[in-house]
């Protein structure tokens, strides 16, 4: 049955609105159900992240929903692992398989909660799973998405003007773009901002990438970059702007902290446009031109933060460096600049944490200077494998992420599933790491369940509901109950092994009630998924914005205060959602209170997000650590390309999301596979025309891979998009198309977060 | 009198393909990657040794004077309110004349319903919510859809503040795709031939109100 029975009770026609899961973005959406079956995936205007549009991919996603391929049951390993032999079994059957395996591990590591490790893909619901993994069953070795993807740029920027911030691209006169890609990874509500300002119409945009991306195709000037090099063209940017002083000085003196210092560094360690020519192949005049058109259209320009992976070693001094350029034309906290928002509050729930005294501290903690909490994926898979953890990692919880193709060097990632002893993975569809597991736990598509409340923080904040649309189908269910059933199934059990090994407990325990110092002390693993999702997002919401709001929320699927008097269709493409006097530009204390308009209080003193409340040009605390304190260019670390070699980038598109998509019909026929770029000049060299089969091979694996000889890539360089070339045979559609990037990527990571550097493997090419 | 038509303003797409997806979401359009009622045209090349691409989404023109109907025998293919171009899948022989006749290669076979398929400017909800399912989606806004007899409609308000373009006007057929001349000179240079005429909203609508007046006869309720 395509729906279970509590569809019946709904009329044969209704609408639902919710939050779109193809990507990141969580875009509003109405869904239109018939009969049961969710027919359309519309826009849903009310939201001024998202405004009136979806994407290729939100639009496809009633074909996440009805792929064939989905996992359906519960399923119990039979076969060797990765071989894709598995037994239906029901739930019960797996949790009780689950407890049976985890009890022993934890027993035998004398309740070191640390000997399994987990992982998440970004989600509304990766918390919940987050909650019991780290609060409840106390592990401390997780590892996110994070450090694969914007670690060192969220830091980067963190550390230097307190936040990450959102640029402004409905005010910004003037936007260098590198690397970053906003027509092709859409991030909401950049791209629809950007692309409707280029060309003339206010927006002078920059980009700067080996490759000529559809984002390059809107600039006004594409600067062609040599892999690797970002930094020292910042470097240089800033050698002008500070030599020629063209700087915002009243912004500066007001605002920065030890400029001095970062003149004196830039201008002694002479970063000029000629040295910069040499190492990134952009022509000092270039340079030049770019550093004072900048600056000229300063505060209202920004150096657009990006998202995306580690490319380098320097990737943390290069975000650094670029968060310090917008910051020196003023346009941090300034319309038209990178500004914060500000973010609608929602009421949190504790969790009763129990303490675990054997539960050791995650294995990659000296790795990099800062391992944060969500770990170094890179370094502790590396670790894993060359069993050079301090103590045995057992087991792995796997939800939503698919590591086999998304960690650099695939091989080793596979060694490390096929160590352990326990391997549980949480997903919609067989991916390859799916098939690694001794357990795989179906989880509902996201039109199937409802997540936690979302706020979302902005220059028009507004809070998200993603609403249930049908009920789940097939025997899935969403996270929260099968934390529900695996925490009923596991606390007890597993209490007992913390009674027999943890002294601590064993001591408190003594002429204590059991029951009351198990449930007190957070030991019952069950109480944060007791309430319905729907119930604890009420509870979030009502007790700030009451129950009307309530009611309207769960009718729009969007709610800001004052929604319903501000939000007004102006036309068909157009939508007002804050009046502008309403919109949060400015958000930082400033010293005078004033009327004045954003623009005239760019100057002003403001009390930023850092510890000493100013921009930081100089780390103090890093140079402790032996990182450079300030943004360095370190020509020993630079990747040179010998003869006959390339080096090897990635990236993504808008027709599919990282490797989730690939199986999904409707996409699968925008983009059946990936193709290798080269420059046609060197392909011609080589022999090698469109459509050829060539091998792509680096230090740690090869790829087969079709060619797309094309002027739009700088020589000595190959790039292939990110997420193709699935192994898992349980994928009827996306089965072997393309080639994966992470087969061929080595593992090395940068020294600050421990990142994995997407961009530093030299490969070889050759005509198959 | 009602008379639908479409701008574009070409210069914003990212080639992202929401229009694609929405469309055949909406009108369920047979699967297959040259099954569609509407498309992104690319050109690219590269000019000095530097690379370019132009974007040109499109779709059925809808055309006043409209070939495909002219020569289907079995008026299968026929107009209806609003001067929109449709096929009816009953009367469709598979003769394949329309897709011949049709300048902008707009029509294909759908297998499933055993005829020629095409753009229908979502007629079927155009009532419903005044836009269709392609512009409705798009991130960035390319289409702006409305009635051309309408003073008041987003199209006219747009046509008479931007120059436009149609493609292939030279065949006569009156197509209601306006393509909107970009602001900007370098770009309108490098994505419009020389030989396209650009027009003015003052300039076209006389001629485009005559022919569909000459034409509503035939355009069924």
């Amino acid at each position: 049955a395509l729906s279970k029975s509590a569809n019946i009770d709904k009329p044969a026609k209704y609408s639902v609105p919710t939050l779109c899961e193809m990507c990141v973005n969580k875009c509003a959406l109405i869904a239109d159900v018939q009969d049961g079956i969710v027919k359309k995936l519309n826009p849903n205007p009310l939201f001024p992240k998202s405004r009136s549009m979806l994407c290729a991919r939100g639009a496809a996603g009633i074909h996440a929903l009805y792929d064939p391929d989905r996992l359906k049951t519960p399923l119990i390993r039979v076969g060797e692992r990765g071989d894709g032999k598995y037994k239906e079994a029901t739930w019960d059957e797996a949790f009780e398989y689950i407890k049976t395996k985890l009890v022993k591990i934890v027993d035998e590591e004398k309740d070191n909660r640390s000997c399994i490790g987990y992982c998440a893909g970004e989600g509304m619901a990766e918390h919940t799973f987050k909650s019991f993994m780290a609060n409840k069953f106390g592990s401390t070795n997780f590892l996110n998405h994070a450090t694969l993807c914007l670690q060192t740029t969220i830091a980067g920027y963190s550390t230097t003007i307190g936040g990450y911030g959102q640029a402004d691209l409905e005010n910004a006169k003037y936007i260098i773009m590198a690397g970053a890609n906003r027509a092709e990874a859409i991030v909401t509500p950049d791209t629809m901002d950007i692309f409707k300002r280029t060309r003339g119409r206010g927006a002078k945009l920059i980009t700067v990438d080996p490759r000529y991306t559809n984002t390059a195709m809107h600039a006004d000037l594409h600067v062609p970059i040599k892999p690797g090099t970002d930094l020292a063209f910042v470097l240089a940017l800033t050698y002008v702007v500070i030599s020629k002083e063209l700087y915002n000085k009243e912004y500066v003196k007001n605002n920065f902290n030890d400029f001095d210092k970062y003149q004196k560094h830039i201008l002694e360690s002479e970063y000029k446009p000629e040295w910069a020519e040499q190492i990134t192949g952009v022509p000092a005049g270039t340079i030049r031109t770019i550093a004072h058109d900048f600056m000229a259209a300063a505060p209202q320009a920004v150096y657009y933060q990006g998202r995306r992976s580690t490319w380098t070693k320097n990737d943390f001094q290069l975000r650094r460096a670029m968060a310090l350029f917008s910051a020196l034309g003023g346009g941090v906290d300034v319309k038209g600049g990178i500004v914060f928002g500000s973010k609608l509050p929602l009421a949190a729930h504790e969790i009763n944490t129990p303490l675990y005294f054997n539960a050791e501290p995650r294995i990659e903690g000296d790795a990099a200077a800062i391992i944060g909490s969500s770990g170094s994926w890179v370094e502790w898979r590396n670790m894993v494998e060359a069993d050079k953890a301090p103590y045995p990692i057992r087991g792995m919880f796997v939800y939503k992420q698919n590591p086999m193709l998304s960690v650099p060097d695939t091989a080793r990632t596979r060694k490390v599933f096929e160590k352990m002893d326990l391997v549980v993975v949480i997903d919609t569809m067989p991916s390859d790491t799916a098939l690694m597991a001794d357990v795989i736990l179906p989880e509902c598509s996201y039109l199937e369940r409802e997540d936690p409340i979302r706020s979302f923080a902005g220059i028009e904040p507004a809070i998200g509901l993603r609403q249930k649309v049908i009920e789940p189908m097939y025997d899935s269910k969403p996270v929260i109950e099968i934390m529900r059933g695996l925490s009923a199934k596991l606390s007890k059990p597993l209490w007992e092994i913390t009674k027999k090994h943890d002294e601590d407990v064993q001591d408190e325990l003594e002429g204590e009630d059991e029951l009351a110092y198990y449930q007190e002390n957070g030991f019952d693993l069950t109480e944060p998924y007791l309430h319905s999702q729907e119930e604890l997002n009420k509870h979030a919401f009502v007790e700030k914005y009451g129950e009307e709001a309530w009611k309207t929320i769960r009718k729009t699927g969007v709610y800001y205060p004052g929604m319903e008097a501000s939000f007004k269709k102006i036309n068909n493409n157009s939508y007002q959602y804050y009046p502008e006097d309403k919109k949060v530009y400015s958000v930082l204390p400033v010293e005078e209170k004033t009327d004045a308009s954003p623009a005239d209080i760019a100057p002003w003193k403001r009390t930023f997000n850092t510890p000493s409340k100013k921009i930081e040009c100089y780390l103090g605390n890093f140079a402790k650590k032996g990182i450079d304190p300030m943004p360095t260019w370190r020509q020993e670390q630079h990747v040179d390309v010998p003869a006959g070699k390339f080096k090897f980038i990635t990236g993504r598109h808008a027709l599919q999301t990282q490797n989730s998509t690939q199986n999904n019909v409707m996409l699968l026929e925008l983009m059946r596979e990936n193709f290798a770029w080269i420059n046609d000049a060197e392909a011609r060299k080589l022999g090698i025309e469109h459509g050829d089969t060539i091998e792509i091979e680096s230090s740690v694996g090869a790829v087969q891979i079709k060619a797309y000889p094309t002027p739009k890539i700088v020589p000595e360089t190959i790039f292939y998009v990110h997420g193709f070339g699935a192994k898992s045979d349980g994928l009827t559609f996306a089965y072997r198309n393309g080639a994966s990037d992470n087969e061929i990527i080595e593992a090395g990571s940068e020294p600050v977060y421990g990142s994995a550097i997407m961009h530093e493997t030299l490969v070889t090419v050759k005509k198959v | 009198m009602m008379n639908y038509a479409m701008a574009l303003d070409y210069q914003n797409c990212i080639n992202c393909r929401a229009c694609e997806v929405a469309c055949k979401e909406e009108n369920g359009v047979q699967l297959g990657a040259d099954k569609q009622r509407i498309w992104v045209g690319i050109v690219e090349g590269s000019s000095n040794g530097k690379p370019f691409v132009n974007l040109y989404p499109s779709q059925c023109n809808h055309c006043i004077d409209a070939p495909c109907v002219s020569v289907c025998p079995t008026n299968a293919s026929h107009y209806i309110k609003g001067g929109i171009v449709k096929v009816e899948p009953d009367k469709c022989i598979l003769c394949k004349a329309c897709m011949e006749s049709c300048p902008y290669d707009a029509r294909f076979i759908d297998d499933t319903k055993v005829s020629v398929d095409k753009c229908t400017f979502c007629e079927h909800q155009i009532e419903e919510t005044g836009t269709t399912a392609c512009q409705a989606t798009c991130p960035t806004k390319v289409r702006t859809f409305g009635d051309l007899d309408d003073p008041g409609s987003d199209i006219v308000k747009l046509l008479k503040t931007r120059k436009f373009f149609f493609q292939k006007e030279e065949i006569g057929t009156l197509p209601k795709l306006f393509y909107l001349v970009p602001e900007d000179e370098t770009y309108a240079q490098q994505s419009i031939g020389p030989n396209t005429k650009i027009h003015t909203w003052e300039e076209i609508q006389p001629l485009y109100e005559r022919a569909a007046i000459t034409r509503s006869q035939s355009w069924k309720q």
